[in-house]
C-alpha cells in the first residue's frame, strides 16, 4: 500500500499510537461511564428508598390527620346528622391545618362534601374506599395525580370516609429531586388503560412510556438504561393506585450526560494528550524513518544505476549498520567495477601478449567503418611472422609469444596511432589511421626493412621474416570480421606468391563458396556429359611415330564456361571426390582408346592418377579389373611426391598395378623435391620431366645437363623418358640427341577430343631434326 | 302470662283462629350459621297494630368493654336500658335517625335508658371506646326475632294466611342491610325456612 519506507514507518508508529492510544481513551471512557453509572445506579437505589420512606412519612401523618378527624365524636355527629356545612367546616380546618390540598368526605351513599363531585372520579373512588379500610393510593383528581388518603368514619357503623389528598405536582416531585444528590428527574406515572402517562410534567417520551410500562409489567426494581437519544439511567418505583386495578409509578431518571459531565474535563484532557502524543509520535517516526530510509532510498538508487553500468558510489554519512551497508555497497560496487574491466580487457586482449584480440580489432574497425565519411576508407593490414611454427620449434614456445608481442610494439612504436592487436598466434593486425589504401601499401612497403630487423628476444637477437596482407573497405562494404578475412586472404595470396606484400584481391580469390557447389555439379557433369576427355599425344623420337596420347579431363560447365581442370581436379581432391572423378576418367579414357583401336590407331593411353587414390587398394583392384575386362592399354601418371606419402601401401599398389600389366609413368620429375632412394624403389616404367626443366632447354646451361643426366638415371633403371612442354623443334632436336625417349607438348600437338585425335593421327607425319642414324647411334 | 295474652289479643283483634311457627335459619354464603340475624314477619305486609311486647329484655348492657348483647330486637316506643356494669365510664350514643340519643359520661352501676321512638336501625356506639359497637332494631311487627348461635331463629304464632317476612343484619350485602324471605304464607303448625344471606366485613375497628 506504501511504497515508502518512511512513510510505512511513520504509519505504522502512528498508528500504532493511535491505537495504544484509544484502548487507553476506550477504557478510561469505558470506567468512567461505569463508574459514573453504577454511582447513578446506587444513588437512583437509594433515592427511590428515600422516596419510599418520605412516601410512608407523608403517608402516614396523613392517615394519622385523617383518622383523628374521622374519630372527632362532633364531627362524626355532624356527618351522622348530614350536617353539611359543620362537616365542610371541619374537613376545611383541618385541611388548612395540615396544609393540604384538598380534604373531604364522602359518604357511604355516595355525598361528597368537601368538593365538587364532578371533579373526581366517584364511583372509583367510592369502590376503592370501600373496598379496603383505610384505602389510599395515587388517585387523579382533577386528571392530576394526588395521594389520597382515607379513614372510615365509624359512628359507629361506617356512615363515610374521611379523604385527604396531596398533590403529586411538580413543586412535591422538585422536593424530591432536591433530596437527592445528583441531578434526579422524578415524575409520577399513572395507568389510564395500558398506556402509562406522566401526569404533571411535560409529556413524557413515547419511549419512557413503554419503558415504564415494560418495567412494571417485569416488576423489575433495580434502575435500568434507557436509550432514548440521551441515554439515562431509570428507576422505575411502583407506588400503591388507589383504584388497585391501575397502576402508578414513581419514574426517577438520571440523565448519563449529566453524570458524565465532572468527567468530561478529564475525557478532554486524555484525548488532547493523545492527540499532542499521536502528532509527537508521528513526528518522531517520521524523522526517524526519513533518517533511515533516507540513506536506503540513496542505496537503491545507487544500486539501480550500478545495475545499469554506471559508476557510483553513495555518501556515508552515518557509522551504524546503514552506514557500514553504504561502505559496503561501496566496496562492492568498486570490486565490480574492477572485475567488469578486468573482464572487459580479458575479453578484448590477448592473454599472452597483453595485445589486443580479435574481437578488440573487429569493434575497433567497425567504429571505424560507422565513422567513415564518404569516398574514405578503412585500411588494415594482417602480418604474419613467417614460418613460425618453426621458429617456435627452435626458441620455444614462450619466447615465440615474446617475439610476436615484441613485433606488435614495434609496429606501434613505428607508426603511433595505429591500432595492433593478435589474431591468431602468428599474425596480427594493423587496423590503420590512413584511409586510403593506395598510402598504406607505400608506406608498408618502405616500413617493412626496419619492421624485419632482428628482434631481442631473451637476450640474443632473433630474425623476424614478415608478409603482409592488406585489404580495405568502405563503411557500405562489408563489416569488420569480413574486413579481417580479406586482410588474411590477401597475406595468404602474398605468401602463395612468395611476394611480401599483397593487397586482397577478390578476382585472384574468387569465390570458395560457391566451389563447393562446384562438386555435385562436377558429379552431375559427369552423368550429362560435360565432363569430357582431351588427348594429347606423345612422340616418339626415335620412330617419329605418335606411340601414346595423355588423356586430360575437361569441363564445359554450362554457366561457368570452360574450368580449368587444377581448379577442379585440386578440388575434388580435397573434397573427396577424386574417386568418382577418377573413374569417369579410367572408364572414358578406356573407351576412346577402344574408338582410337577401331580407327586403326594403338595407342598407350596414360591417365592421371591423383596421389591420393595411389594408397587406394580398393581403387587399384577396381581399375585393374576393368583394364582387363577391356583389354586396354593403359598408364598412370601419378606425381612422385603422391607416393612418398604413404609408401609401404603405395608401394604395393604400385607392384599390383605392374602385375596386371599397367604401366605407372611418374609426372612432373623435378618440379618437387625428388628423392633419388624412392625413385630406385618406384617400379616405374617411364619417368615425365616437367616442362620446366624442357622449356628452359632452349637457353642452354645447367638444365640440359639436369635433364640429360636424368634422362641417364632414367634409362639406367629402366624406365622411359617423356619430356614435356616440348614447343619448338630446337627443343625436339635437343631431346632426341640426349636420348629422351618421347616429347609431349604444342609443337606436338594441342590436347586434342577424341575425333580430332584420329583425324590428327590419320594425317600425322613428321621430320625429325634427327634422323634416324642418330637414332639408331644413341 | 304474656304469651296468653298475646294470644288473646290476636284471636281478639285479627279473629283469626289458627297460628303457626315459623323458623328461619340464616346462614352465609360460605354455609356457616349468621347468628344475630334480624327476622321480622309481616303479616299481609301490614305492621302490627297496638302495642308490641318481646319477651326479652329490653337492656343493652356495657360489660368487659363491650356492649352486649350486639344484637337487641325491640319494638317502636320501647325504653332500652344502658346498665354500666365495667369500671370505666362510657359514652353511649347513637346517630340513627329518629332514635337519636347520647348518654354523656356515665359511671359503674349507673343506668340509663333511652327511647326508642322510630323504627329501624340504632347502631350504638361509645365515644370513648371506638371498639364497642351494637345494633338496636326497632321493629313494628310483632313477629320478630334474632337468630342464635346457630343461625336459627323461629318467630311464634304468626297468623295462618300470607306475610311478608325479611331478614336483617347490619353487615348484610343488600339494599337497607335487608333481604326478603321467599316465603310469602304462613300455615298451621310449623314451618321452616332457609336463608342465605352474603355478608360483608364490618368497617371500623371490631
Amino acid at each position: 500500500m506504501f511504497k515508502r519506507l518512511q512513510t510505512k514507518l511513520t504509519v505504522l508508529y502512528a498508528g500504532l499510537f493511535a491505537l495504544a492510544l484509544s484502548v487507553v481513551a476506550v477504557t478510561v471512557y469505558v470506567a468512567i461511564a461505569s463508574n459514573a453509572q453504577r454511582a447513578v445506579r446506587q444513588e437512583l437505589a437509594a433515592t427511590g428508598t428515600v422516596f419510599d420512606r418520605i412516601w410512608a412519612l407523608r403517608t402516614q401523618r396523613l392517615q394519622d390527620g385523617a383518622e383523628l378527624l374521622s374519630r372527632d365524636f362532633g364531627f362524626r355527629a355532624a356527618v351522622a346528622t348530614h350536617d353539611r356545612a359543620t362537616v365542610e367546616s371541619a374537613v376545611t380546618n383541618l385541611r388548612q391545618r395540615l396544609g393540604l390540598d384538598l380534604a373531604f368526605t364522602v359518604g357511604v351513599d355516595g355525598e361528597v362534601v368537601g368538593l365538587d363531585p364532578s371533579r373526581l372520579d366517584l364511583e372509583t373512588l367510592w369502590t376503592a374506599l370501600d373496598a379496603e379500610d383505610g384505602a389510599q393510593g395515587v388517585f387523579s383528581i382533577d386528571g392530576q395525580p394526588h395521594q389520597l388518603i382515607s379513614a372510615p368514619i365509624l359512628s359507629p357503623t361506617l356512615t363515610g370516609w374521611v379523604v385527604f389528598a396531596a398533590k403529586l405536582d411538580e413543586r412535591e416531585m422538585q422536593a424530591l429531586e432536591k433530596l437527592s444528590a445528583i441531578g434526579l428527574d422524578a415524575q409520577v406515572f399513572t395507568q389510564r388503560g395500558e398506556a402509562w402517562v406522566s401526569a404533571d410534567r411535560a409529556p413524557a417520551g413515547g419511549e419512557l412510556a413503554a419503558f415504564v410500562a415494560k418495567a412494571m409489567q417485569e416488576k423489575s426494581r433495580a434502575p435500568a438504561m434507557l436509550r432514548d437519544g440521551g441515554d439515562s439511567l431509570v428507576l422505575v418505583q411502583p407506588i400503591r393506585a388507589l383504584d388497585q386495578t391501575r397502576g402508578a409509578a414513581l419514574v426517577l431518571r438520571h440523565p448519563m450526560a449529566l453524570a458524565m459531565a465532572p468527567y468530561r474535563p478529564l475525557m478532554a484532557a486524555v484525548i488532547i494528550a493523545g492527540l499532542i502524543g499521536a502528532a509527537l509520535v508521528a513526528a518522531a517516526s517520521w524523522a526517524l524513518s526519513r533518517g533511515l530510509a533516507k540513506p536506503i532510498t540513496a542505496l537503491d538508487e545507487a544500486a539501480r544505476r550500478l545495475q545499469r553500468g554506471e559508476d557510483v558510489s553513495v555518501a556515508v554519512t552515518t557509522d551504524d549498520e546503514i552506514g557500514r551497508l553504504a561502505e559496503s555497497f561501496n566496496l562492492m560496487a568498486e570490486e565490480i567495477r574492477e572485475r567488469e574491466a578486468d573482464m572487459v580487457h580479458q575479453a578484448l586482449h590477448d592473454a599472452e601478449t597483453g595485445l589486443p584480440n580479435r574481437r578488440a580489432l573487429e569493434r575497433a574497425i567497425q567504429d571505424r567503418l560507422t565513422g567513415l565519411a564518404v569516398g574514405e576508407q578503412v585500411v588494415i593490414g594482417t602480418i604474419g611472422l613467417d614460418r613460425f611454427p618453426q621458429v617456435r620449434a627452435a626458441i620455444g614456445y614462450e619466447l615465440a609469444t615474446q617475439l610476436v608481442a615484441k613485433l606488435g610494439q614495434r609496429i606501434v612504436d613505428t607508426v603511433p596511432g595505429l591500432i595492433v592487436g593478435r589474431l591468431t598466434t602468428s599474425i596480427l593486425c594493423v587496423v590503420s589511421t590512413t584511409t586510403d589504401i593506395e598510402d598504406v601499401l607505400a608506406r608498408a612497403e618502405a616500413l617493412l626493412p626496419s619492421l624485419e630487423a632482428p628482434l631481442q628476444i631473451g637476450g640474443e637477437p632473433v630474425d623476424v621474416h614478415i608478409t603482409f596482407g592488406l585489404a580495405s573497405a568502405t563503411n557500405a562494404d562489408i563489416d569488420a570480421s569480413r574486413l579481417i578475412e580479406h586482410a588474411l586472404i590477401g597475406l595468404d595470396q602474398a605468401r602463395a606468391t612468395h611476394g611480401k606484400l599483397m593487397v586482397f584481391d577478390p578476382v585472384a580469390y574468387g569465390d570458395p563458396a560457391s566451389n563447393l557447389s562446384l562438386m555435385s555439379e562436377m558429379l552431375e557433369a559427369v552423368r550429362n556429359g560435360d565432363l569430357f576427355l582431351n588427348h594429347q599425344p606423345k612422340l616418339d623420337l626415335r620412330s617419329g611415330q605418335i606411340t601414346g596420347v595423355e588423356a586430360l579431363v575437361r569441363w564445359n560447365h554450362p554457366t561457368r564456361g570452360f574450368l580449368r581442370p587444377d581448379l577442379f581436379v585440386g578440388m575434388a581432391e580435397e573434397t573427396g571426390h577424386i574417386r568418382a572423378l577418377t573413374d569417369y576418367v579410367l572408364t572414358q579414357a578406356i573407351e576412346d582408346q577402344a574408338r582410337l583401336r577401331a580407327a586403326g590407331h594403338e595407342v598407350l593411353m596414360s591417365v592421371n592418377v591423383s596421389g591420393r587414390l595411389i594408397d587406394d587398394q580398393a581403387f587399384a583392384e577396381h581399375a585393374i579389373a576393368q583394364v582387363a575386362a577391356a583389354g586396354a592399354n593403359l598408364c598412370f601418371e601419378i606425381t612422385e611426391t603422391a607416393v612418398i606419402g604413404n609408401p609401404d601401401i603405395a608401394l604395393a599398389v604400385l607392384a599390383r598395378l605392374a602385375e596386371a600389366n599397367i604401366r605407372v609413368s611418374i609426372d612432373d620429375y623435378g618440379s618437387g623435391l625428388s628423392s633419388l632412394a624412392y625413385l630406385k624403389q618406384i617400379r616405374a616404367d617411364e619417368l615425365k620431366i616437367d616442362k620446366m626443366f624442357v622449356t628452359a632447354l632452349e637457353s642452354g646451361g645447367t638444365d640440359a645437363l639436369l635433364v640429360k643426366s636424368t634422362v641417364d638415371l632414367a634409362h639406367s633403371l629402366g624406365m622411359k623418358v617423356t619430356a614435356e612442354g616440348v614447343e619448338t623443334r630446337e627443343v625436339i632436336a635437343a631431346l632426341q640427341l640426349m636420348g629422351c625417349d618421347l616429347a609431349q607438348g604444342y609443337h606436338v600437338a594441342k590436347p586434342l577430343a577424341v575425333d580430332k585425335l584420329i583425324e590428327f593421327l590419320d594425317a600425322w607425319a613428321i621430320d625429325l631434326p634427327v634422323k634416324t642414324e642418330s637414332r639408331l647411334s644413341a | 302470662m304474656k304469651r296468653l295474652a298475646t294470644l288473646l289479643i290476636a284471636m281478639f283483634l285479627g279473629g283469626h283462629a289458627y297460628a303457626g311457627d315459623l323458623t328461619v335459619s340464616v346462614r352465609g354464603a360460605d354455609g356457616k350459621p349468621v347468628p344475630d340475624a334480624v327476622v321480622m314477619v309481616y303479616p299481609n305486609g301490614q305492621p302490627t297494630k297496638g302495642p308490641i311486647k318481646f319477651p326479652w329484655a329490653y337492656r343493652v348492657a356495657q360489660q368487659n368493654i363491650q356492649f352486649s348483647p350486639f344484637m337487641l330486637v325491640v319494638p317502636v316506643g320501647a325504653d332500652v336500658q344502658f346498665p354500666n356494669l365495667d369500671k370505666v365510664r362510657h359514652h353511649v350514643y347513637s346517630f340513627s335517625p329518629g332514635n337519636k340519643f347520647e348518654i354523656k359520661l356515665y359511671g359503674q352501676e349507673e343506668n340509663r335508658t333511652a327511647k326508642m321512638s322510630a323504627p329501624g336501625v340504632v347502631a350504638i356506639g361509645c365515644n370513648i371506646h371506638d371498639k364497642m359497637v351494637s345494633f338496636i332494631r326497632v321493629v313494628d311487627t310483632a313477629y320478630a326475632g334474632k337468630t342464635d348461635a346457630n343461625g336459627v331463629v323461629t318467630v311464634r304464632d304468626v297468623p295462618v294466611g300470607a306475610v311478608t317476612a325479611k331478614v336483617w343484619h347490619p353487615y348484610l350485602r343488600g339494599m337497607k342491610n335487608e333481604k326478603t324471605l321467599a316465603i310469602t304464607s304462613v300455615g298451621a303448625g310449623a314451618a321452616r325456612e332457609a336463608v342465605t344471606v352474603e355478608l360483608r366485613q364490618p368497617s371500623g375497628h371490631h
